[in-house]
């Protein structure tokens, strides 16, 4: 296959979108805590900020009671990519903590990027709440550019430039959510669940472009 | 449309952001110049620059249009003028390109909205503030470009363009004179001002 160079799809968003998934057991096919962070600079919605986590995932309550829970900067934004992209992931498929996590409003954000090698943070707060997601001992940039078919959602087409970590941590309030960074396959090839994603933009595809638009 | 190979081949130059305005004068020279570049990832970290050609044509610019970087990261603006931007013929040709004064940029700052009606950067030195205006925004395109289809003739690049109808250069309150003109890239007409966003230069392997 060949390069088209002006993609015929529609531009849905695009930014930041790193993530943190850890495993108490790396025997245990579930994760026990999930954390997405978002930085938008495009989308139908505006610019935004935003962080999702879950530290018990298959609990339907949320903060307080649990660490399950959203701070962002644009509630109406970050709604419409769960509901299209984050509920479609299959981490994040069927966990009752995405529906139950509790909203907060985020008031900063703070990047603490260093060399991009051997540490890199990211630190919101709002709402009495400080969260921290940190990535430790970053591989190399890898260019990605994903297919509907071999997409999170199956819905989208993705380019990104990922960055293994290979270690982790969430934090909240300055205590560690539970377990350790794990391996998966992803991109064909066995990865970190730790991950920086840059310049990650999500295209809905032309549906003049697909076999099956017709049918 | 992406490959079926989810990785690409090669090795990341740069990734971020890297919108411009390029203003002309009623010969078709040009007038000022800006491109500013939010970088991500680079091998020499992340940064905010700012390349400005107030007086384009001349070695030195003046105080009302300098000829400036103004940066937050030294060692990206190195990396860049070396490894990229010399390879632009805009900008490197110009006769200012190998004296530019650097100076730090202290504040940079983002308002509006790329898709809505206006978007600027605002970089923000000791004694110069310089507004980038875009207006008349045009939906975003997400481009995947080969070596012969980009400036460096070198690299694959993936971005999402934003094309603009209307925009300014704002030095210290006063906008720079000139009017945009129209670029064509990959076979599509364009103007000479544009956001890119989430762009990443991929040095091919073939050439690694």
């Amino acid at each position: 296959m060949s390069r088209t160079a002006h993609n015929p799809g529609r531009v849905d968003w695009s930014g930041e979108n790193p993530g943190i998934y850890l495993k108490i057991d790396p025997g245990n096919v579930a994760y026990d805590t999930l954390a997405l962070f978002f930085r938008v600079a495009l989308s139908p919605y505006g610019r935004g900020n935003a962080a999702i986590v879950l530290g018990t995932p298959n609990e339907a309550r949320g903060w307080p009671h649990v660490p399950n829970l959203i701070m962002t900067d644009n509630q109406r934004m970050m709604r419409w990519i769960i509901d299209g992209w984050v509920t479609k992931m299959p981490t994040f498929v069927g966990k009752a903590g995405l529906g139950a996590m509790t909203w907060l409003d985020c008031d900063s954000v703070e990047k603490r990027p260093g060399d991009l090698k051997s540490r890199y943070s990211e630190t919101l707060r709002g709402s009495g709440v400080t969260l921290e997601m940190i990535w430790r001992d970053m591989g190399p940039p890898l260019p990605v550019e994903v297919t509907k078919e071999n997409s999170a959602t199956k819905e989208h087409e993705m380019y990104s430039v990922f960055l293994e970590a290979k270690s982790a941590q969430v934090k909240i309030n300055g205590t560690a959510l539970p377990g350790q960074v794990a391996e998966r396959q992803f991109f064909g090839r066995t990865m970190s669940t730790a991950f920086l994603a840059f310049s990650e933009t999500w295209v809905t595809p032309s549906q003049k472009e697909s076999p099956h638009a017709f049918e | 449309m992406p490959l079926n190979e989810p990785i690409t081949p090669g090795v990341v130059d740069w990734t971020g952001e890297n919108p411009g305005i390029l203003l002309k004068n009623e010969d078709g020279s040009f007038a000022a110049m800006a491109l500013f570049f939010r970088v991500t990832w680079s091998p020499v970290g992340q940064g905010q620059i700012l390349l400005l050609y107030g007086t384009p044509d001349q070695v030195q610019g003046t105080v009302q249009a300098p000829n400036m970087i103004l940066s937050d990261n030294p060692a990206l603006t190195a990396y860049l003028k070396q490894n990229f931007i010399s390879k632009l013929a805009a900008f490197s040709n110009a006769p200012a390109f190998n004296s530019l004064p650097e100076v730090t940029a202290q504040v940079v700052r983002t308002s509006g909205d790329p898709m809505g009606h206006r978007y600027c950067e605002t970089i923000v030195a000791a004694d110069l503030t310089v507004e980038l205006v875009w207006e008349q925004l045009e939906p975003p395109r997400a481009l995947e470009l080969t070596p012969d289809q980009v400036g460096t003739g070198e690299h694959t690049m993936f971005t999402l363009l934003v094309p603009a109808n209307a925009a300014q250069i704002i030095v210290n309150g006063h906008a720079l004179p000139g009017q945009l003109g129209s670029r064509v890239q990959a076979g599509y007409e364009t103007t000479t001002a544009f956001l890119y966003f989430s762009e990443t230069w991929v040095i091919p392997s073939e050439i690694t």
